[in-house]
């Protein structure tokens, strides 16, 4: 699913935030991504995101090869993943339904189809009695689980996560964490960066380390 | 998808133009301050414009005849101007009734004439052209015939006074596209920093939809009809501005000028100009939601 070979990344003066990092992630696993903050977690999943391209090296998703990717073609290849941030990056204006039913919106789908299909994301997530509530209305609890359901509404192969937990208390952090093991199992790729080392004990995924950008552990 | 796609830039512009009214307001009278000085001069021009071709399809010209004109050369005279479409009357003046005429005109130097042993006023035939058949064009073309005529002195037809008003028609008119053009480009300026502004407030909402795989066109095509939306409304208030002004400057006119002037002359811009005054400033907003959209990439 997803291939990084000899994977680099350098910003500014030939500071490397990624250094040849080479990994492989299967199709349908649920992997970690670890290390201490600057490690390159971020990098790496912007990288993923092609909100950048590589310095030196590839990484290939699917297939596709996203440093070699136009800027319509990333826009398509974006279609086939979900993301879920530490922020959340909930469009505040918008209410919980309009929020997730805006991924099937862009895409095209009948009025009729984004509401059938948003709905059954929400009720799966045991939103639908908080689909008429604004963001701001919501707990971080809540608010991250909106966020996972804009990420599903469109059934991506790959879902990926940059702390997803970060801004939760344990309990909530391990509800989220179950969900993303519930999405797992039902065959999506799920790549989640994460410094808890509690919660990943927990799931007990493989876990890639990265320290000053290298690839230094592999579990 | 192209329904789609129009119906959701249309809703998130009108969206972003209610949230953002406060500066909305202020691009769309720039626009329309842009296009009530250009709407303006278009409107004084095409009134000239109406004028100068009305009276000079209007006019009168006159065929001064020489004193030794022969019978054959009158009857051809006379065909030629019964043939001539644009002839719609024309009136013989013998020599003795010009010297009548001029005796009831200039009494004082009356006198003078009287004196001179023989008259020296030609007779003439004054030709009333037909309005509707005729351009000045047209009329202009057949003076010069008749100035070739046997038998025919002069013809008065003179133009001069009508050129001099179409070219103060020209001359506002190239003035009002260029104070218009001033205007129009910081109308695209403001509506670009207006539709930069409501991109700017829409920021967190565009880089969600970019990490979502929202088509190019579907983040830039709002931001191009908030533009759009922007500068026909500024064309609109432009003409709902102009209009009552027209209205009360032709009351003006009427009450100064009286029956001087044909007011039946006197109209507003043509249904035309006036949906191309709002298509240009569609395509005004238009340029600016461009400029703004460039941003997104």
């Amino acid at each position: 699913m997803i291939e990084t070979s000899h994977l680099s990344k350098v910003y500014g003066r030939g500071i490397y935030a990624l250094r040849d990092v080479s990994v492989v992630i299967e199709k349908g696993e649920f992997v970690f991504l670890t290390g201490p903050s600057g490690a390159g977690k971020s990098t790496l999943l912007r990288l993923l995101l092609r909100q950048e391209t590589p310095s030196e090296g590839s990484v290939t998703v699917a297939g596709r090869d996203l440093a070699r990717l136009s800027l319509s073609q990333a826009q398509t290849y974006r279609r086939g993943l979900g993301f879920v941030f530490q922020d959340f990056k909930l469009i505040q204006s918008k209410t919980v339904l309009d929020n997730v039913g805006l991924v099937p919106r862009v895409l095209g789908a009948t009025s009729v189809q984004q509401q059938r299909r948003t709905f059954q994301v929400l009720k799966w997530l045991g939103l639908q009695h908080r689909m008429n509530a604004f963001p701001l209305e919501l707990s971080g609890g809540e608010q991250q689980r909106v966020a996972i359901a804009r990420a599903l509404v469109n059934e991506p192969s790959l879902i990926l996560a940059d702390e997803p937990t970060g801004n939760l208390d344990p309990d909530l952090s391990l509800e989220i964490m179950n969900l993303f093991r519930d999405i797992n199992a039902r065959g999506t790729t799920v790549l989640v960066a994460t410094h808890d080392r509690e919660l990943m004990r927990h799931v007990g995924r493989r876990t890639l380390t990265l320290d000053h950008g290298r690839l230094v552990e592999t579990r | 998808m192209v329904i789609h796609w129009f119906t959701y830039c249309l809703d998130e512009a009108f969206g972003s133009l209610w949230r953002q009214r406060g500066s909305v307001a202020f691009s769309v009278l720039t626009i329309a301050a842009a296009l009530l000085v250009l709407g303006g001069f278009l409107l004084v021009t095409e009134n000239l414009d109406r004028a100068v071709s009305k009276w000079s399809a209007a006019a009168e010209f006159s065929i001064y005849l020489r004193d030794d004109i022969s019978q054959d050369q009158r009857v051809s005279l006379n065909a030629l101007l019964s043939a001539h479409p644009v002839v719609a009357s024309r009136e013989y003046v013998s020599k003795a009734d010009a010297a009548q005429r001029f005796k009831r005109d200039f009494p004082d130097l009356a006198a003078g004439l009287l004196d001179l042993p023989q008259n020296p006023l030609p007779a003439s035939i004054e030709v009333r052209v037909h309005p509707r058949r005729a351009g000045a064009a047209a009329v202009e073309a057949f003076a010069r015939e008749l100035q070739q005529a046997p038998g025919v002195a002069d013809v008065r037809f003179d133009r001069r006074w009508l050129e001099r008003l179409g070219g103060i028609a020209t001359g506002l008119r190239w003035a009002g596209w260029m104070l218009g053009g001033v205007l129009i480009a910081a109308a695209v300026l403001t509506v670009a920093t207006v539709v930069r502004l409501a991109l700017h407030a829409r920021r967190d909402e565009v880089d969600i939809m970019q990490l979502m795989g929202a088509p190019i066109s579907l983040l830039r095509g709002p931001l191009v009809f908030e533009g759009l939306l922007q500068g026909g409304l500024g064309a609109l208030v432009a003409l709902a501005v102009l209009y009552p002004v027209y209205v009360i400057v032709r009351q003006q006119f009427a009450t100064a000028l009286g029956p001087a002037l044909d007011l039946a002359l006197v109209g507003f811009l043509p249904p035309g100009i006036s949906v191309l005054l709002v298509l240009g400033g569609m395509g005004v907003g238009c340029a600016g939601g461009f400029v703004a959209a460039r941003h997104v990439r």
